[in-house]
């Protein structure tokens, strides 16, 4: 070992150069920072530094010196370890825990640096037979036993810093190996170390649990086991049999739950562990810090699954145990708000990993305490949320544990036919009771009072960035719903009662009101606390019963549930159907007062509550009262309305087993009922679009209810029979008020929705009449307007303008109507309009919010349409937009704008051009057209000549956007990620056309793809890799050298090949890069032998240099030389028997890496200062290139 | 404009510079005046007082003619001035004492604009000074003129 030969120097240069980096920044230039910097960056590399080292430890004073000097071990360790004397390592290991041992009060941070020091020696030499590292679990159990704080400290942290090294977690130190090394480290530690350290600290644990009282030093080692105990239990066990690809993965997952292997088995599944938690937690409760590791190490108990259990009995008893010790431990006590979400996980972590014959083979009497338990808790849990959302807390502990908790019960009773029948019935109506209780405003429920009974009311600002409840809260209502249909005896009747009890008050209040106005007719006067204690008790009410009748309609047909169903048969007996249809076809009337009111359908009768709720709302609007309501309630009644439609209207009696006689009277298909209530439904849209138009949450959530009404053919038959319909279209395409003044986006769906029900079923002459209604105005007023002599001077009227742009906006929503049986005539109408736009985009060149809404025109009718298109049809489609990109490009080369909106308006032009070249590219990879029957008998036989390809109208779109594309553009976030997709997708899709490009354009793409891969985001870097191989394929398909093309991928060999062995990049490119880099191997194998050479030449040192070139040996031994056609693109889990003799992409990179980590080379004068601190998780992904198929 | 029999042949003789639009109606990148200002709209949003309280648009925009940022909240069942603009090409013949010269449709000069201040005017100075023929892009709103935008000519 080299001798401590000028020393003192070395630590003179490191102690100023320490005082330089610790000093404040303006005391120090960067130029003397980076100096510093570098000092110890190179210190860190020398060669074998332990001597040099050794003698800073002992006679420095600098803390920051000892940590560089305790780091400069651990890496030199690990690099030089096949040269080192294992006699050396050891006694170098024994150096560093006495040293420690003997220095109480070094600095924490030097402390835990010499520590991981040690267990990086440890693990380094688990797996090397010739040395012994066992022996430092039998100096840490001394360290335990001496009964001294400090030094039991010390041990505690010996050993976390070892689970931590083992654990291959991101807090594994980065020391330059396989994930197959770390992955077998980590299965032998898991089987035996890891026992002994739990061992140890659950003797620690037991000792102190034992003890009356702690002092402030005890307690403090006590948490620090505690700690540790929470870190054993929450291991991600490695299975045995797990692939190297899978490693990271399973890695990178959080919340680990307990999985041991069988030799756990007499350790954990003593009853005595889980026991000493138990106490433990009872012991330290109060202190909330420790009652937080103490609980989640039950939680961990309560995840345990896996083979750990020899069979189900094992499973009964260790749940029975653990269920009866939760009691004890909760019955009796008053929760501490810390315990609130350890508690729910225990719960929830049980609930989802035991399986229900499990749970339900518990003792009767233990499962009825447990579940009585649950619901005692939810309900509490549940009040106490409550509270902090009056208080307003930031941390919303109670509101955590509940949410835990409703998940749970979720996950129970979805699955109750395990369980004895009816056993969740009466836990369902508590829970309910309470969620509605919490929900509901005083003297009924408890909704913004304090814990002291005093109401708070504060009215906030609330932006439209904040989620709607029913959003918000979505989980919570899921649950809630389900356990109201459990109980549906109880919570259906319920919810009916207090919401008409609501709405009757409500209408009460508005009445008053209302009179009020007409005598003093001044609206400041108006109370609105009593107005909007009732609206918010109606928003939950609805909410609550909109999740429980319906579930979320975003399937395709979405089901009555089961339990809904049953009930209403149940109860069908004694409903009188004709006082039902009553009941439901007079929202206007109290339902109490109609006679025989409680003979009807119970199912029915909630939809009935929330229709007179309607019901009060539009007759309030007629009385012009639209400024007391609330556009909450509004929202609420609509979104009610379109997820009961989906489900309930025109029932389709085939999809059940058995159906209830009253639903199926009141909304099957061809009833009365259902077509009474689409007309009800209609005129609810009608008046809300007239009315709410400024209200654009509202106005968005009725039209939504329209499309529902109109997406389906069987309800869009009912609708188009209505006159309400034909008005609503005749207005709407007349630009008469009020319809024209909702949001464009409204129209837009609008416009949708009325050529959605264009397609419903009419005979010939109606059908004609509707489009003569609804599209002909539309394309005549457009005609009549352009077509005039003098367009060219109105153009800029105002009134023009507007004309134009509601055009524009009806073609969006035409373009989105399109669907597989309506393209053929929706695209031959647009078509007709799509010439004219381009006549406008000359016309209003100058007006860029114009050109705007042309360009988006084209991409909606793209986006939309492209897909169902035959070839002539696409064709046709491809030249519009050719013309479009052609006018665009004419009129904005060279075109200068005012500096503030300038850039603005461009960044949206580029982005939607891009957005019509990518949809137009998508029809590569999504084509429907095959199915072409839509345009039977229009699809002329074109055969031959044709004319333009999505190629040429892509690669001349980004010939457009190429020269307008500047440096600044490309920071907008969204346009740069759209640009690279877009060029990534030509060179994928095109690698054809990219030789035949002008020598401008290919120059400007192949500075795009450089400029990409070097210095943008990792997202925009992979991109670019995946790129380069279509590229070199190309390169190799036509076999001509020195083509410009040919020329380029030579450069990106090197690029590809010094970002990969000399640069920091991410892990998440590995496999873009991978396979870029093997098929430009393949490509240019002289340039590719060359840039080894030169790699290896540099390096002076003959040992290094060795195990590089062994290393590049390696890389291409197996598949010399290496060949396109062998290329995989995919990992080739499949043919283990190819694969193993050719390279695979993958394995290419992985070997380079792997020697780009062994080796320091080249790394002096490369590596980004920052190395030392690369994090692990970056190291794991480049492992040697051994056994690569062993998960097959 | 909203008689669908609407007269478009008529000139702009005696119309108002601006009209009225409901708050919600307006859009992002269109016009508004804000404080008596006509501007472009760069952001809007809308916010409510408490969860059962109507919808409130606010508005920011940017004066079309000095880049002054101006901002706006009101009810979105108000109406907003919605400024009348509009925006035409004339061709650059001269430039003088900072007035550009620029010939009409008809064929008649006018030089009472400004060159613009900022990039864009200089812009237009050194293209001119190198002799190429541009059109020159004048954006008129409640009275006012000025050229917001240049091309080179193709034609």
């Amino acid at each position: 070992m080299m001798a401590a030969v000028g020393a003192p120097e070395v630590i003179s240069q490191l102690e100023s150069a320490a005082k330089v980096l610790m000093a404040p920044p303006s005391m120090v230039s960067t130029e003397q920072r980076q100096h510093a910097e570098h000092i110890f960056l190179s210190f860190r590399k020398s060669k074998s530094p332990f001597a040099v080292c050794k003698h800073i430890l002992e006679t420095s004073k600098v803390d920051y010196v000892l940590f560089q000097a305790a780091t400069a071990i651990m890496e030199a360790v690990v690099r030089e370890w096949i040269l080192l004397e294992k006699n050396s390592i050891e006694s170098l290991r024994t150096f560093l825990l006495t040293y420690v041992l003997q220095r109480p009060n070094l600095q924490k941070y030097v402390r835990e640096q010499i520590l991981l020091a040690v267990a990086v020696i440890v693990k380094r030499g688990s797996l090397d037979k010739s040395i012994n590292c066992k022996s430092i679990f039998h100096e840490v159990s001394q360290l335990i036993s001496s009964g001294n704080p400090t030094v039991q400290t010390l041990a505690c942290s010996i050993l976390t810093a070892l689970l931590s090294e083992f654990s291959s977690s991101s807090k594994t130190s980065n020391i330059g190996l396989s994930m197959e090394f770390h992955g077998s480290c980590k299965r032998i530690f898991q089987e035996d170390d890891l026992m002994q350290i739990f061992m140890l600290t659950m003797e620690v644990l037991q000792e102190f649990s034992r003890r009356e009282n702690l002092n402030a030093q005890m307690s403090c080692v006590f948490q620090r086991y505690l700690a540790l105990a929470n870190q054993v239990l929450s291991w991600n066990f490695l299975p045995p049999n797990l692939g190297r690809h899978y490693i990271a993965m399973f890695e990178a997952t959080q919340n680990v739950m307990l999985k041991p292997t069988d030799s756990w088995r007499e350790t954990l599944l003593d009853h005595r562990v889980m026991d000493l938690f138990f106490t433990v937690h009872r012991k330290i409760r109060e202190d909330s810090d420790m009652a937080q590791d103490s609980l989640q190490c039950l939680a961990q108990l309560a995840s345990m699954h896996g083979p750990i259990f020899p069979d189900e009995n094992a499973q009964v008893t260790y749940l029975a145990h653990l269920v009866e010790g939760l009691l004890n431990m909760i019955n009796g006590i008053e929760i501490e708000d810390s315990e609130a979400v350890g508690i729910s996980s225990i719960i929830s972590n049980l609930i989802s990993t035991f399986p229900r014959s499990v749970l339900t083979a518990l003792p009767n009497e233990l499962f009825a305490s447990f579940i009585n338990c649950l619901t005692l808790l939810t309900c509490s849990f549940g009040r106490s949320a409550a509270l902090e959302e009056v208080l307003d807390k930031d941390d919303m502990v109670y509101m955590e544990a509940y949410d835990k908790l409703l998940e749970s019960w979720l996950t129970l009773v979805q699955e109750d036919e395990h369980f004895p029948r009816g056993c969740f019935v009466q836990p369902a109506v508590q829970v309910f009771n309470s969620y509605i209780q919490c929900h509901l405003a005083a003297p009924d429920g408890t909704r913004n009072l304090t814990a002291n009974g005093v109401a708070s009311h504060e009215e906030e600002e609330i932006n439209e960035l904040q989620e709607d409840d029913r959003e918000l809260f979505s989980d919570q209502l899921a649950s809630i719903g389900m356990l109201g249909r459990i109980a549906a005896d109880h919570c259906i009747p319920l919810l009916t009662g207090l919401l008409e009890d609501r709405v009757t008050r409500l209408h009460g209040q508005l009445q008053r009101h209302q009179q009020h106005l007409m005598a003093t007719a001044d609206p400041g006067t108006v109370d609105r606390k009593v107005l909007d204690d009732l609206y918010e008790d109606i928003h939950w009410l609805i909410l609550v019963s909109g999740y429980l009748l319906a579930d979320d309609p975003q399937g395709e047909t979405p089901l009555i549930p089961s339990e809904v169903m049953e009930y209403s048969i149940k109860h069908s007996t004694e409903v009188d159907i004709n006082t039902t249809l009553q009941l439901l076809g007079s929202p206007g009337e109290k339902a109490t007062s109609i006679p025989g009111c409680n003979r009807t359908d119970s199912v029915i009768r909630l939809l009935s509550a929330v229709l007179r709720t309607s019901e009060v709302e539009s007759r309030a609007t007629r009385a012009s009262l639209t400024g007391l309501l609330s556009p909450q309630m509004g929202k609420d009644i609509v979104w009610f309305l379109r997820r009961w439609a989906k489900t309930y209207l025109l029932v389709d009696e085939k999809l059940y087993g058995q159906i209830s006689i009253p639903l199926s009277t009141a909304f099957g298909a061809d009833t009365e009922g259902a077509q009474w209530i689409v007309g009800y439904l209609l005129e609810k849209v009608i008046n809300n679009l007239s009315v709410w138009s400024s209200e654009p949450e509202l106005a968005n959530d009725t039209v939504e209810l329209l499309v529902t009404l109109v997406e389906k053919r069987e309800r869009a038959n009912i609708v188009v029979q209505c006159e309400n319909w034909w008005n609503l279209a005749k207005q709407f395409a007349s630009r008469s008020p009020p319809l024209h003044m909702l949001s464009s986006s409204v129209q837009r769906t609008l416009m949708k929705a009325l050529v959605l029900g264009g397609f419903a079923h009419m005979d010939s002459d109606t059908k004609q009449q509707y489009w003569a209604e609804v599209l002909h105005p539309l394309q005549q007023r457009f005609l009549n307007l352009i077509n005039q002599e003098n367009f060219a001077q109105i153009c800029q009227e105002e009134a023009v303008k507007q004309e134009i742009v509601a055009t524009l906006e009806a073609l969006c929503g035409i373009a989105e109507a399109t669907q597989i049986d309506n393209v053929a005539s929706l695209f031959s109408f647009l078509m007709d309009f799509l010439s004219s736009c381009i006549g406008l985009m000359e016309v209003y060149r100058n007006s860029p919010e114009t050109v705007n809404l042309i360009i988006e025109v084209f991409v909606e009718v793209a986006h939309k349409q492209i897909c169902y298109l035959g070839e002539t049809k696409s064709m046709k489609l491809y030249e519009m937009c050719l013309t479009l990109l052609q006018v665009y490009s004419k009129n904005n080369l060279g075109r200068k704008r005012l500096d503030v909106a300038g850039e603005e308006d461009q960044y949206q032009d580029l982005l939607l051009i891009m957005e019509l070249l990518t949809n137009l590219l998508s029809k590569e990879f999504i084509d429907f057209s095959d199915t072409d029957e839509v345009f039977r008998g229009q699809e002329q036989s074109s055969g031959a000549g044709r004319a333009v390809s999505a190629a040429d109208v892509v690669l001349y779109g980004v010939n457009i956007v190429l020269p307008l594309m500047s440096q600044d553009l490309l920071k907008f976030p969204s346009l740069c990620n759209q640009y690279y997709k877009l060029i990534t997708f030509i060179c994928e899709i095109f690698p054809e056309k990219i030789p035949q490009l002008p020598e401008e354009l290919f120059k400007s793409l192949m500075c795009s793809l450089e400029l990409g891969m070097t210095s943008m985001s990792s997202e925009i870097s992979q991109l670019c890799l995946e790129a380069l191989s279509p590229l070199a394929e190309q390169c190799a398909k036509t076999q001509e050298k020195d083509t410009p093309l040919f020329i380029a991928t030579r450069h990106f060999l090197k690029l590809v090949f010094d970002m990969l062995v000399l640069q920091k990049h991410n892990t998440e490119m590995t496999v873009a890069a991978g396979e870029a880099l093997y098929t430009l191997v393949c490509l240019h194998q002289a340039e590719y032998s060359e840039l080894v050479e030169t790699l290896l030449s540099n390096q002076r040192d003959a040992v290094i240099y060795q195990r590089l070139a062994d290393a590049f040996n390696n890389l291409t031994a197996s598949s010399t030389p290496p060949t396109m056609d062998r290329k995989q693109k995919q990992l080739p889990l499949s043919t283990p028997s190819t694969t193993q003799r050719s390279l695979s992409p993958c394995q290419t990179m992985e070997m380079l890496s792997a020697a780009q980590a062994e080796t320091p080379m080249g790394l002096q004068t490369r590596m980004p200062p920052e190395r030392g601190e690369r994090p692990a998780k970056a190291e794991r992904g480049r492992p040697v290139g051994h056994d690569h198929l062993s998960l097959i | 404009m909203a008689d669908p029999d609407l007269d478009f042949t008529s000139g702009d003789a005696g119309a108002s510079v601006t009209y009225p639009m409901q708050c919600s109606a307006l859009r992002k990148n269109g016009f508004v005046v804000l404080k008596g200002r006509p501007c472009k709209i760069v952001e809007m949003s809308t916010s409510k007082t408490g969860k059962h309280g109507h919808a409130k648009v606010h508005m920011v925009g940017i004066d079309i003619f000095t880049n002054k940022k101006y901002e706006d909240i009101c009810p979105s069942t108000h109406n907003m001035d919605v400024p009348n603009t509009k925006r035409n090409d004339y061709q650059l013949v001269d430039i003088s004492e900072g007035f550009l010269s620029l010939m009409m449709d008809n064929g008649d000069v006018r030089e009472d604009l400004r060159v613009p201040d900022g990039d864009l005017g200089k812009e237009i100075e050194s293209k001119f000074a190198a002799g190429e023929e541009m059109l020159v892009t004048v954006l008129s709103a409640m009275g006012e003129e000025s050229a917001v935008a240049v091309k080179p000519m193709t034609k």
